[in-house]
This record gives C-alpha cells, structure tokens and sequence, in this order.
C-alpha cells in the first residue's frame, strides 16, 4: 500500500494505491489519524490506485470518522473502484460515508 | 473431493497477500468469475486473519495451512491452524446497522460460502471448511 498526503484546492488528501489489509492497515491508521489530528474541516480520502480492502481497512476508517465527526469536521471519499464500493454497500457503510465520485465532486459539496 | 493446492504459510500479516494470490489463481482455474473470484478471496483473507488475531493472538511465528479442493459441484477451502480453539457460539458478526470498527470479517465470510463450518474433531487448533456449491451463473 502506498498512501501520500496531499492538497487539492485547499483541502487535505489521502491518496491510497494498492491493498489495505491486515498488514498495511496500521501504518495507514498511524497517518490517517495523524492527519485528522489537525482537525482538517475537509479531509478526502481518493481511493483511485486502491485494488483491495478487507476489513481491517474498513475499521480503520470507521474509526476515522468517529474523530472527525467529533469534531464537526467531514471525511469524504472519492473514485472508489466498483470492487471497493461494493464492500462498503454489502457493509452498509456507502451511507455512513459521504462518498464522492472524484475530488472536484468532492470540493463542491 | 480431491484437493488441488495446498499452502503452508507463517501467521504474518505479510503473508496474506500470498494467500489472495493464490486463492485467485485457484478461482480462475475453477472458471469462476471476476466477482466470485472477489468475494472468496476477501472471505479467505478474512478467514486467515481470524486465525492470526484470534487463535494465534498475534504470534507471527505460527503456521496457518490452507487447503484447495474442487469438483464439478462445488469448490471447498480449508484453512487449519494450531492455535487456540475457536468457540463457534461466540463468533458472528456485528449488526450492520451498528456502525463501529471490527465485526466485518464473519459476514464477508457468510455471503459467498454456503457452508462454514469448524471441523470438531480435530483435537488441536482448528480446522475451518469454507464450502461453496455450485449454482445460478456460478461456473465451477
């Protein structure tokens, strides 16, 4: 997994590649919760190069969400491959998730 | 039903990723398709994760073995390890509606494999059969 952090338009990005599982999920909660630590009002996670989630990956983010949400801040996601958003649907989770078709779709919101 | 593959691998989280490998590999020679393939390979994954989490509570120094059989009916997955015994009374998912991390990994397991079930005859550790029959567009 590969995980860089970003600016687009003046909003924070996470851009995830490759597979999230049980191997690489604690070093993407060491830098998503890094990031959310600064309370950023917008915080859009671009899940473009991402080819694998389990659940482990999934936690991580609901985790995330718990954090920014107490703070009134948003987690967005954007281009999610239909293979990943069917596991977020399957969970129940595409409607717990503010989850955007690419970042220009993310900022307007 | 003849087992076609086996693998003998540590309980690293580093090595799951072989495990999705061949799990994959063992699916498209089963003819199943892409979204099939999907499904079982993040059951799979799930499954062994369970193993390293739970039976071994993390040692990564463990051996987990899974098992590939097939026939025309249907496809089977075993996936043993030595570690503590899992009850399957206290294993099932989380209620969807109830957000929070964790709980996921069972009921990725439940929706592809028509049967999932603890072997309890077997003394030490635990032996996991993971069944999926053939059936609707599934080619097997």
């Amino acid at each position: 997994m590969h995980c860089d952090i970003g600016d687009y338009k003046g909003n924070m990005v996470i851009s995830l590649s490759g597979d999230v599982d049980m191997h690489s999920s604690p070093a993407l909660r060491d830098k998503l919760l890094g990031v959310i630590k600064n309370k950023p009002p917008r915080l859009i996670v671009n899940f473009r190069g991402v080819s694998y989630i389990d659940s482990s990956g999934i936690a991580t983010f609901v985790e995330g969400l718990k954090h920014v949400k107490a703070y009134k801040g948003r987690l967005q996601f954007s281009e999610l491959p239909q293979s990943i958003m069917d596991i977020f649907s399957f969970s129940k989770l595409d409607k717990v998730f503010e989850i955007c078709g690419n970042l220009d779709d993310a900022v307007s919101r | 039903m003849k087992t076609v593959a086996t693998i003998n691998v540590l309980s690293h989280p580093r090595y799951l990723s072989l495990i999705r490998e061949v799990t994959n590999r063992f699916c498209q020679s089963c003819g199943l398709d892409e979204d099939l393939t999907g499904k079982i390979k993040l059951a799979v994954d799930e499954a062994c994760s369970n193993v390293i989490k739970y039976a071994y509570h993390g040692d990564t120094s463990r051996r987990i073995v899974v098992k590939y059989g097939s026939s025309q009916k249907q496809i089977s997955i075993i996936i043993e390890d030595s570690g503590e015994k899992a009850d399957p009374e206290k294993i099932r998912g989380r209620d969807l509606d109830d957000v929070r991390p964790g709980g996921l990994g069972m009921h990725f397991i439940r929706r592809v494999f028509d049967r999932v079930e603890f072997d309890a005859k077997k003394v030490k550790g635990n032996r996991l059969l993971l069944v999926k029959q053939a059936g609707g567009n599934d080619a097997l």
